[in-house]
């Protein structure tokens, strides 16, 4: 999951180092759009539905903080 | 009352005045009578308005958490019997009910906003349609409450928050009658969230001079911002819109620009007044506004304007739109004739253009307004769609996206797309606003005019004009510092006594020399407390 999760984000935004990077949010790294485009690609590929509420800067600060919210998704699901 | 009035400042020093003297619990009941003593000052008995639209909003916030809470006491209670089904059945019950109270408690909301600010245009846009059938709708005489449309969005963040579990809502009805209210922000905003703002609101702060001094300077510098370089910048803006035929195109841009360097000083200076207010009383409002004529496209203009309008619509139009259901099909839908990249980004296109709309539209109930959100909108949603093309023709070009001269060139683009638009807010109407664009291009390169007479012409003699350049120059140094990240503020307080007094009497004396105030001056209200 780790490794797919790195993926789409390097393919959405290739200039950001999402391996150490831990204020995406906070630092505006990520804008609104980016945010809705990684969104919709953790949605297809884990077959998850992020909700508006979900979006929080504690979910999405870190590839690590967005994992750990689609670990948390996919469990709900089963 | 205005925030630049002698009343005004009476009316803070008693409040500053009585705030500390009372024991600290009771220090937000102060802020309370304060807020609702400048409201009635200023609104009269439309007051009631506001009291109603907190009533419904605070009651609809309780309810919402109280229906939560019995769907999750029930859950908690019947665990054992209950199914994977049941519980998820029991659990979108429970979502539906609060959705109901949510969508009640915003229709009433925006109900009364709509009848109080929207009625006319809607019945004026009617009547144009029925025009045919002889039918004429009459139209409504509405009075409108001092910052309906900033208090009314706080109220729906307030719930919506509330409904996505993310705040607890006001057991005090006294304390969030506060939170809607607080006079330093009700006129203009910026347009706080609960959890940001209602915690330093109730809290009793202590006396601290060095807070005093530095909400001092942010209300010096407002003042200067709007009786100084708004007010300056209002004369030949109103004399180019209102004569523009008789100038030639470059005159015209000139005014639009003047237009938004006025609007930006006295919203701005509105907002430093605010914030000086706020933090004399040890209250942090947020920054609305991050040097936004330093941006380099126009949706970076948009996240450094009007800061809180802005992340309202993201949070609770743009991101719920773009992860709506039909807007997701679409999405999935749209990669097949658009492709894979732009169709992906088609919820967020669409989405954006909406809110767009939706700012243009909360500015007023005119045409004009709407346009001037769809002209910001085609920008930014174009921007989302193309930006593998703009990418691909930097590349082409051989621009690096680095360099000095691109930045610059992407700041001057930036500020000629957004001064294109303020034609659309400040004219007349959208016909007169096109017209205007249309002069302009006809002669954007005829500086003739250009001379004592011709700037004589617009409103302002010699003197003023010289003096309007220096204060514009000097907000220009300021944000020019603040983007490289200068404590300005910080840094004249390290100053020794005597330099940072000659600071402040200087500033006071500009005011009070070049100030547009005084009893034969009546200055127009704040341009955005009209919005």
């Amino acid at each position: 999951m780790t490794e797919q999760i790195m993926k789409i984000l390097a393919d959405i935004r290739p200039d950001v180092d999402f391996e150490h990077e831990t204020a995406l949010i906070d630092d505006a790294v990520l804008d609104s759009f980016d945010l809705i485009t990684i969104i919709g690609e953790f949605n297809e590929a884990f077959g998850i539905e992020i909700d508006v509420e979900d979006i929080e800067p504690a979910n999405f600060n870190s590839a690590a903080a967005m994992e750990e919210l689609i670990r948390r998704l996919v469990n709900e699901d089963d | 009352m205005t925030f630049y009035s002698l009343p005004f400042l009476c009316f803070l020093a008693v409040t500053i005045f009585v705030y500390f003297l009372a024991p600290k619990r009771f220090r937000w009941i102060v802020l309370l009578t304060a807020s609702y003593v400048f409201y009635f000052l200023n609104s009269k008995w439309l007051i009631i308005v506001l009291f109603a639209q907190t009533a419904v909003t605070y009651a609809a916030g309780l309810l919402i958490r109280r229906v939560q809470d019995r769907g999750k006491l029930y859950l908690s209670e019947h665990k054992e019997e209950l199914s994977k089904e049941e519980r998820k059945a029991v659990k979108g019950r429970t979502r539906r009910s609060a959705k109901h109270i949510l969508l009640i408690g915003a229709a009433l909301n925006l109900g009364i906003l709509l009848l109080l600010k929207y009625s006319n245009f809607f019945i004026d846009n009617a009547n144009r349609v029925l025009s045919f059938s002889g039918i004429r709708l009459p139209s409504t005489c509405f009075l409108l409450p001092l910052g309906i449309s900033f208090y009314t969005l706080q109220a729906l963040s307030y719930l919506i928050d509330i409904y996505r579990e993310k705040l607890e809502p006001d057991r005090n009805l006294g304390k969030f009658m506060l939170f809607l209210s607080f006079f330093p922000q009700i006129v203009q905003g910026p347009i706080p969230r609960h959890a940001q703002l209602a915690a330093q609101l109730y809290a009793g702060h202590s006396f601290d001079l060095k807070r005093l001094e530095r909400g001092a300077q942010l209300i010096l510098w407002g003042w200067i911002k709007k009786l100084i370089i708004a007010e300056y910048l209002a004369l030949p803006v109103a004399r180019i819109f209102s004569d523009y035929q008789a100038y030639p195109g470059s005159a015209v841009f000139l005014g639009a620009a003047f237009y938004g360097l006025q609007v930006y000083a006295d919203f701005s200076g509105g907002m430093d007044m605010a914030r000086g207010v706020s933090e004399i009383f040890g209250i942090g409002l947020q920054q609305n506004f991050r040097q936004p004529y330093f941006s380099v496209s126009v949706e970076d203009f948009w996240r450094r304007w009007h800061i809180t309008l802005g992340e309202w619509m993201r949070d609770y139009v743009f991101y719920p739109l773009s992860l709506s259901g039909a807007f997701t099909a679409l999405g999935r839908k749209a990669r097949k004739w658009l492709g894979n990249s732009a169709g992906k980004r088609l919820p967020s296109f669409l989405s954006m253009f909406l809110v767009y709309f939706l700012v243009g539209f909360w500015h007023g109930p005119e045409w004009k307004y709407i346009a001037y959100g769809i002209w910001n909108g085609i920008f930014i949603a174009s921007s989302i769609l193309l930006t593998d093309v703009y990418g691909r023709m930097r590349g082409a070009l051989r621009i690096r996206g680095d360099s000095l001269p691109w930045h610059i060139f992407q700041i001057l683009r930036t500020f000629f797309l957004i001064t294109l638009g303020r034609f659309f807010s400040r004219a007349d109407s959208f016909p007169i606003a096109i017209r205007m664009m249309g002069r302009m291009a006809s002669g954007l390169f005829d500086f003739r005019w250009i001379n004592r007479a011709g700037l004589e012409d617009l409103g302002l003699n010699l003197r003023s004009w010289a003096c309007l350049l220096v204060f514009l120059a000097i907000a220009f140094a300021v944000d020019l510092l603040h983007e490289r990240n200068t404590a300005i503020r910080e840094e004249i307080s390290k100053k020794p006594i005597v330099i940072r007094w000659a600071i402040y009497y200087a500033a006071i004396l500009a005011i009070m020399i070049f100030g547009v105030y005084g009893p034969e001056y009546d200055p127009a209200a704040f341009i955005y407390e009209q919005f």
